[in-house]
């Protein structure tokens, strides 16, 4: 592998380039017109200049143009990132149809995962624990509740082909089914170009555990512990640790037995990501896999040490994994706060505009996967993920007090984030304690931003400063003889015509 | 030469709580019966920013209009009225002599596209019940109803891109 | 002896509103029979103004007279002038007059920042603020002194009308009143704030002046009140719905500002006096302090590339000003055009923008007299122009010509024509048609024009241009949709953009967004001394 395309924007783009860079890759990045100035670009050896293709598809998710532009630069391997075309089996066949890397798993697993229909009959197979649902896709939402009648509400929707919560819906009595069956597809169709739905039990309140998987094409599968992702809200996940105060050693060792099974069963390769549920019991129920690299993967990094893009490179390159389970070692506890340009107090909604000042902590407890810089301008044509925060510390107590110092120490101004969120969730109690399911931030907090009641009381001088500026500063550099003084020329004139 | 017929201002803020200033207002706050030195700074490289108890924080004014003000205080919004004791006395005198009734316009929170309308013109709805879609970042939002009331008008159309802060919907509050 | 006429300055810490221009006597120590009489007629005065009067006018959420006075002067400046006249005996017993000191109206003169301003004031709590003969002659005096002073003049109107009892002398009063406003039109700014009622004859007052405040939900404006509206057309509608402050802002663009109570009111009259000179043959004051970059490349990210996206303009004009200066005017009504002043290096300069989120910025008949009225009052204060231009013509259709599109459009062409104060104008992206020549172009007289790389330049729209131009080819093609895209794109490319009108000259240079502040400032400055003579003539014939 000589020259990686990197497929994607934003940070994940910057952090794979700084990888393959590392490992002496040539990266080429794809500037778009959408954000010509991206900061992705200055990361990149190689520029493709792609402004003047203007589709109303984004470039990143045409798989023709890809390949086409891959091809011009003399690319010998692509890698997607998360999200575009990063699970589309279609696109994997491509590249390698073009004999070009697919930096990725084989396409006939990403189909077989990427499917839930099938990769729940593949789970089921091998006898992992999974909740009732429909056999396969439902095509209205008659159907739909008639099963829910049958499973019992609640009920989830989800995008057949999907992931990152789009597409997916929570009914909880049948009059709310069609409505919400008609915006789970739309929203399915819009982001994965695939209307199909399917539907099952809902768990009340379960904790969204991760397992991190890792193979190569010699038929090795290792895992590298697992993720707790349960701080998420409509199933957008906000913050991610490693490991979970919720698995002791035992269970551990299960679910991820579980998810290393399941990566065989496909042949597996590269990195991975299977997804449970653990509910209150502590019975786990297997949820999905996701055949690309994960958003929250830096945890996993931080606390194993070892860099999940340049293992997928390898695996791509043929390499067998330098290591077996038995030297994969977890050290301490790694928090990751996604910083979204969100507006937190008007429900999480997309928050625009251009970054005026952005100042990172400074720590060597802290690691910024960050896709922006001062004066990006944020619009709503991208995710609102901005860049990622991860806090390190030698078990949770610790990681949770730096992570705190560091979240004070973040100074970003210009858009609304989720910085204010972080502050309050580091500090609540149920949080510390790891008492908290995927329903937390829903139905247990009443505050989501850090309410502080000195700082009302400042906020509120300072209102009153500038409205005190505007209407009572004083006046003395208002001259009125500057605008007397006039010339001769002008004074006469003026005075001359009347 | 200032105009000092005003002996203090009160900012008000949105859920109503008042905080007394005198005139003419000095860089000065009593917090919890103690009084700290506070200052506001602007400068070119910062931007907005204040400086309380030795500490630097962030201030961005979101909007401002009359006395009206939404700032962004530590990355955390708040909203405030500044008024003077005459001006509450005469809100508190107009309530007394308006029906209590109010309309609320709802805004696009974000530019997008409205992708779905799901109330109409007369409908009831109750607070945190959806109005319509408006799809923005590639993610389709809902926007809900923030209070209990009717459907006086819905101002857009499927299909139709708004900006934001354009009116979507305007609903007439309950009564009691 | 000179603590015998001390005005009371101090204030005093338990009551809020104490007049401070009523003269403090009771520390007087004369006898004599002439001191006598006048220390009981101030006391009668004094009296006059009771708590009782105050608290009638606070229980309905109105200042009194002489609170609004003193909040709008500087403390201790103002003076009184014929505090002490009584009403004119009525020709015919009928009706009820109070023999009050003052007539129902405070007039005098006083600073507001430091600065000589005329005021009248009418007073509600004495025989509901009517107009009566002495009371216009009070207002006429000291209309007449500022246009002597050559100083501005503010108007608080707080009036029942025209006092029934004096009969026609009150009506020549208003007329006296009137031809006042009229003759100091143009030469010194006039300004009325409403702060109450003002109905049938009076409203033509504050509708000659310059501008009109009006405060929410205690200010009214209307030729015909409810009761006859009730009569004439049976129809229910209440003063505020007929014409409260919302609606004037709004719908009849009568009122140029509003706000929320008369502290703000008075509040913002005198930020905006700031922007203003005291006559038209000063400049206006000039702020000193300014660290606005020259050089902001924000200004590159507005404008969309998608010729059919919405922006604000108030982005693009907020970025060009001196930070925090924009002052906008009717903000409410004709929100397609933006007018308002601010100050670019401490001098003030008005801004006149077409809004392309409003209805995409057209012209139409109420943005048409927004516009002009404005540009022509800056033209007589001496207040240069700065136009920014992102428009895609007329608003077509049968109820604007119908109501006269072309009357309205034309005042707008005849006061940016007319305007010898420096005219700068930027086209930020469009400019087609009539609309672009009305918009202040070079050849109307515009000092100087520039263009950002977005702008697009030409007769209309490509849509309309290739509709006319290819109407027999776009017929007969087999898929016409695709030819006209391709020529609305070549259009685009060839005709539509500002490079040709750069070339020929129509403007003066194509301008990178980042420099426009900088290309403005150094306009202004070259036209700083600008004078233009124009021909003797009783006065143009505006297209009214």
């Amino acid at each position: 592998m000589n020259k990686l395309l990197i497929a994607n924007r934003g940070e994940i783009a910057i952090r794979i380039m700084r990888t393959a860079s590392r490992m002496g890759i040539t990266t080429v990045a794809i500037k778009t017109a959408l954000e010509p100035a991206a900061p992705y670009l200055a990361t990149a050896t190689e520029i493709y200049d792609n402004t003047a293709f203007t589709t109303a598809v984004p470039v990143f998710l045409d798989v023709d143009r890809i390949i086409a532009i891959a091809q011009e630069v003399g690319a010998d391997a692509i890698h997607p990132g998360y999200g575009y075309l990063s699970e589309s089996a279609y696109f994997a066949q491509k590249c390698i149809d073009q004999n070009i890397t697919f930096v990725g798993p084989a396409p006939d697993a990403i189909y077989k995962m990427g499917n839930k229909t099938i990769a729940k009959r593949i789970a089921r197979k091998i006898g992992i624990p999974m909740v009732d649902g429909s056999e396969g896709n439902i095509s209205d939402a008659d159907q739909a509740i008639k099963i829910a009648e049958k499973i019992g509400y609640p009920v989830i929707i989800k995008a057949a082909s999907g992931g990152g919560g789009r597409g997916m819906r929570i009914v909880r009595k049948p009059e709310d089914m069609e409505r919400n069956f008609n915006v789970a597809s739309n929203e399915s169709r819009k982001a994965f170009n695939d209307p199909s739905v399917f539907i099952e039990k809902y768990i009340e309140n379960p904790k969204h555990i991760e397992i991190q998987v890792l193979g190569d094409t010699h038929g090795n599968v290792v895992h590298l512990g697992e993720r707790e992702c349960s701080i998420q809200r409509k199933s957008q996940k906000l913050l991610e640790e490693a490991p979970s105060s919720a698995l002791d050693a035992k269970l551990r060792e299960e679910i991820a037995g579980a998810a290393v099974e399941l990566a065989k069963a496909v042949k597996y390769f590269s990195a991975g990501t299977v997804e449970f549920l653990l509910d209150a019991d502590k019975k786990f129920y297997f949820m999905e896999m996701n055949t690309r690299i994960q958003v929250e993967h830096p945890v996993t990094e931080t606390v194993t040490g070892i860099d999940l893009v340049e293992q997928q490179i390898k695996v791509a390159r043929g390499e067998k994994l330098a290591f077996k389970q038995s030297d994969i070692k977890m050290k301490g506890w790694a928090i990751e706060c996604r910083i979204n340009s969100e507006d937190v107090q008007s429900g999480f909604v997309p928050s625009t505009g251009r970054i005026e000042k952005l100042e990172y902590p400074s720590s060597k407890h802290v690691r910024i996967d960050s896709g922006v810089t001062e004066g990006t301008t944020i619009t709503t044509g991208f995710d609102s993920m901005i860049f990622k925060l991860i806090v390190s510390g030698e078990n949770r107590k610790d990681a949770i007090e730096n992570c705190k110092k560091a979240l004070d120490e973040l100074w970003i101004t210009g858009i609304k984030t989720t910085l204010p969120f972080f502050r309050m969730l580091l500090r609540n109690e149920d949080f510390v304690k790891g008492n908290f399911s995927t329903s937390f931030v829903e139905n247990k907090l009443d505050n989501f931003v850090l309410a502080d009641k000195n700082e009302e009381a400042l906020a509120a001088w300072i209102a009153t400063k500038l409205f005190f500026e505007e209407h009572f500063s004083d006046d003395s550099n208002l001259d009125y003889e500057k605008g007397k003084d006039l010339g001769p020329w002008l004074l006469n004139r003026r005075i001359g015509q009347f | 030469m200032n105009m000092m017929n005003i002996e203090k201002l009160i900012a008000v803020s949105s859920s109503g709580k008042d905080f007394e200033f005198e005139m003419p207002l000095k860089d000065k706050i009593v917090i919890q019966g103690e009084e700290y030195d506070i200052k506001l700074y602007y400068t070119e490289e910062s931007g907005l920013y204040l400086v309380w108890n030795g500490k630097k924080y962030p201030v961005e004014i979101v909007k401002s209009k009359q006395n009206k003000y939404e700032i962004l205080f530590n990355s955390i919004s708040y909203s405030f009225t500044i008024e003077t004791p005459f001006s509450l006395q005469r809100m508190k005198v107009l309530k007394v002599n308006k029906p209590s009734v109010g309309n609320i316009s709802v805004k696009a929170p974000m530019p997008g596209k409205i992708v779905d309308i799901i109330c109409q013109k007369g409908s009831k709805v109750s607070r945190g019940e959806p109005l319509l879609i408006l799809e923005a970042m590639k993610m389709e939002n809902e926007i809900l109803s923030p209070i209990d009331g009717t459907v006086l008008s819905v101002s857009v159309s499927k299909d139709s891109t708004v900006m934001k802060d354009d009116i979507l919907v305007e609903i007439e509050e309950k009564k009691g | 002896m000179e603590d015998i006429l001390e005005p009371s300055q101090e204030r005093n810490p338990g009551k809020l509103w104490s007049p401070s221009f009523i003269i403090k006597l009771n520390r007087m120590d004369l006898s004599g029979k002439n001191y006598k009489d006048f220390i009981d007629r101030n006391e009668a005065l004094k009296k006059q103004y009771s708590p009782e009067r105050a608290e009638k006018q606070h229980s309905k959420g109105k200042l009194t007279a002489h609170e609004r006075i003193s909040l709008l002067f500087d403390p201790g400046t103002f003076e009184e002038i014929d505090a002490f006249v009584t009403p004119a005996d009525t020709p015919v017993e009928f009706g009820k007059v109070e023999k009050t000191y003052g007539d129902g109206v405070i007039v005098g003169h006083g600073k507001i920042n430091g600065r000589l301003v005329f005021a009248y004031a009418q007073d509600f709590t004495i025989m509901g603020g009517s107009l009566g003969y002495v009371h216009s002659k009070k207002i006429a005096k000291i209309q007449e002194m500022a246009l002597k002073m050559g100083s501005p003049i503010i108007g608080m109107m707080d009036s029942g009308g025209a006092r029934i009892q004096e009969g026609v002398a009150s009506l020549s009063g208003y007329a006296s009143i009137f031809q006042n406003i009229i003759q100091s039109s143009g030469i010194i700014p006039q300004i009325s704030l409403i702060m109450g009622p003002a109905a049938g004859g009076a409203v033509y007052s504050p509708a000659l002046t310059d501008f009109v405040f009006m405060v929410n939900q205690t200010s009214y404006m209307f030729v015909t009140g409810p009761n006859v509206v009730k009569e004439v057309l049976n129809e229910d509608v209440t003063s505020d719905q007929l014409g409260g402050a919302e609606v004037h802002a709004t719908k009849s663009g009568v009122a140029h500002l509003i706000y929320d109570d008369e502290e703000n009111t008075i509040l913002a009259l005198k930020k905006f006096l700031s922007y203003l000179p005291s006559n038209n043959v000063e400049n206006p004051p000039v702020l000193q302090e300014d660290a606005t970059p020259d050089i902001n490349e924000k200004l590159r990210e507005i404008v969309p590339d998608d010729p059919n996206k919405p922006y604000d303009v108030k982005e693009v004009i907020n970025l060009l000003v001196d930070r925090n200066s924009f002052f906008e005017i009717s903000e409410l009504f004709a929100p397609n055009l933006v007018i308002g002043f601010a100050r670019i290096k401490g001098k003030t300069v008005g801004i006149v923008a077409n809004q392309p989120k409003v209805l995409a910025g057209v012209l139409d008949i109420d943005s048409s007299d927004k516009g002009a009225r404005f540009i022509r009052f800056c033209d007589a204060f001496n207040i240069p122009l700065i136009t920014l231009e992102d428009v895609p013509g007329f608003l077509p259709g049968y109820e604007q010509e119908h109501k006269g599109i072309i009357r309205h459009g034309a005042k707008m062409l005849f006061a940016y024509s007319e305007a010898t104060v420096p005219k700068i104008t930027v086209i930020l992206r469009k400019a087609y048609g009539g609309a672009f020549i009305v918009m202040n172009s070079k050849s109307l007289g515009g000092d100087f024009s520039f263009a950002w790389p977005t702008a697009e330049i030409a007769v209309m729209g490509p849509d309309g241009a290739v509709a006319i131009l290819y109407r027999k080819e776009l017929a007969e093609a087999k898929d016409p949709d695709k030819l006209k895209a391709e020529l609305v794109k070549k259009y685009r490319d060839k005709i539509a953009n500002p490079f040709i009108a750069d070339e020929s000259g129509y403007i003066d240079e194509v301008i990178d967004p980042a420099v426009t502040r900088k290309k403005i400032v150094s306009a202004l400055n070259a036209l700083s001394n600008k004078w233009v003579k124009v021909p003797a003539r009783k006065h143009g014939n505006m297209p009214l």
